[in-house]
């Protein structure tokens, strides 16, 4: 319950939407509302429903690999889409299937869990071993790198902003394939730890990789070092033993009381080994 | 504010606070199969439908549901079920039954959607559901049974 609450708009545009934000935010977006029913706070005193800005659209070019899905969208929708079961052999819909339960994906939205810095969040991960760019708006439309998602700058951008939606550019040419993991004490908990990689392949070679690692216990975050060391090489399994130390010293884990940072690491290492055996597997098998 | 729902297929007119949960607005207007449990989105005691969708009504506001269709457990009569409540009882899936509106409904969720789940499907739509007396092996063995019996679409 959130008590204070005394209004509640359904604006028709993203301006009117907009507009509706008091100075003194006291004012907040809602869309699925699992996260804000919540929060019970006493600090809201109005909700701008989001429901009617046709924000819930998505388009993917085959050709191009382009995916572009609108914030309202619902983490269930996602898993269930025929059109989400091939795009990127699947890794979207499967793994947004480990987000809490059925009932939570299907009042949950897209948008929804990447506002809030969440540093547990399976979404945000998932998009970002995609390589995923957020859309927002602020007055005007921007796209920025989903990656700069915690940044101050960008948290300060989006204290005034709608979020519109999300975009993943996959190369034009190559298949793509992935590999997330998620370690939680049961199905239905949030992640101690969880993980992400994808990589592109062309003739045997990687010509693009993302992995992101999230619940470090802190916000999840790309792990470029290891990325840019993927990049260029021939599909091989044994670049998992080099690229799962590299993992291991650029994830920034630390300790909580959840997990010790020893044995986040030793989780760290073991996610990136399957994840990049599993794929690169995938790759030869073909 | 004011809305418009339909809850069991009935029209219901209310005034409410925009911020009030709608497991609140149902238990107080009588609704008593959606139970309060954990009122954090975990346990299930609370789920309904809402346009044919299993949520908890404890993570919804009153406001999302202005013109959509709510349903509890005790507003589903069908033969499917009829068939669940009728199978729970005989395999013996209930015990203090505090949880078991909520099991119920997303069962019937299930089965809707999909007439013949895997052993894995019905784990994967109750895993919004706790029930700390009997455990899940015999609420899934009442689902299967009734799955099994179920002249689903598919079928
Ligand atoms: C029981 C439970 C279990 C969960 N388990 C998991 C899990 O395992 N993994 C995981 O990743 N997540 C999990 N979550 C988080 C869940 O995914 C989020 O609560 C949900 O996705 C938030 O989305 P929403 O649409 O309901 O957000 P809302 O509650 O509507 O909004 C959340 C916040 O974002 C703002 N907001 C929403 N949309 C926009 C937008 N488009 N632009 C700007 N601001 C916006 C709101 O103002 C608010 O501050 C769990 C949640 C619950 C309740």
């Amino acid at each position: 319950m959130l008590k204070n609450v005394t209004e509640y708009h359904i604006p028709g545009s993203l301006d009117e939407a907009l507009s509706l934000q008091d100075r003194e935010s006291r004012s907040y977006f809602i869309a699925g509302g699992t996260g804000l029913a919540l929060s019970n706070s006493n600090r809201p005193v109005e909700l701008i429903d989001l429901g009617k800005l046709h924000l819930d659209e998505l388009h993917l070019e085959d050709e191009s690999g382009k995916l572009e899905i609108g914030a309202t969208t619902k983490i269930q929708q996602l898993v269930e889409l025929d059109e989400l079961q091939d795009f990127a052999g699947g890794y979207l819909a499967n793994n947004l299937e480990k987000v809490g339960s059925y009932p939570i994906r299907n009042a949950g939205t897209l948008g929804g869990s990447i506002v809030r810095p969440f540093p547990w969040s399976d979404v945000v991960p998932i998009l970002l071993s995609l390589g995923a760019k957020i859309r927002y708006f602020d007055g005007t439309h921007g796209v920025r790198d989903l990656n700069n998602l915690y940044s101050d700058d960008f948290r300060e951008t989006l204290r005034n902003s709608i979020v519109t939606g999300i975009e993943v550019d996959l190369p034009e040419v190559g298949e793509t394939r992935g590999r997330f993991y998620k370690f939680s004490r049961s199905e239905f908990d949030i992640a101690s730890l969880n993980l992400g990689c994808t990589l592109t392949a062309l003739n045997g070679k990687i010509t693009r990789a993302r992995m992101a690692v999230g619940a470090r216990p802190s916000f999840a975050r790309r792990l470029t070092e290891v990325e840019d060391f993927l990049q260029g090489q021939s599909l091989e399994n044994d670049l998992a033993e080099e690229a799962t130390e590299m993992a291991a010293d650029t994830a920034g884990v630390t300790g909580d009381r959840k997990m010790s940072k020893d044995y986040r690491l030793a989780q760290v290492r073991k996610m990136t080994e399957e994840a990049l055996t599993g794929v690169i597997g995938d790759f030869l098998e073909q | 504010m004011k809305i418009t729902t339909y809850i069991n297929d009935e029209r219901k007119d209310f005034q409410v606070e925009p911020g009030e949960v709608l497991l609140d607005l149902l238990r107080r207007e009588g609704y008593t199969s959606v139970k309060e449990g954990c009122k954090t989105g975990d346990c299930g005691a609370c789920m309904v439908l809402v346009n044919g969708r299993a949520m908890t009504s404890c993570t919804l506001f009153v406001s999302q549901v202005d013109g959509k269709k709510v349903r509890t457990s005790e507003g589903l009569h069908d033969e499917l079920a009829e068939n669940l409540r009728k199978e729970f009882v005989e395999v013996g899936a209930i015990q203090c039954g505090f949880c078991i509106p909520g099991v119920l409904v997303s069962s019937y969720s299930l089965l809707t959607h999909n007439p013949d789940p895997t052993e894995e499907e019905i784990k994967a739509a109750l895993d919004g559901n706790l029930c700390r007396c009997t455990g899940y092996v015999k609420q899934i063995e009442a689902i299967k049974n009734v799955a099994r019996d179920f002249e689903g679409v598919s079928k």
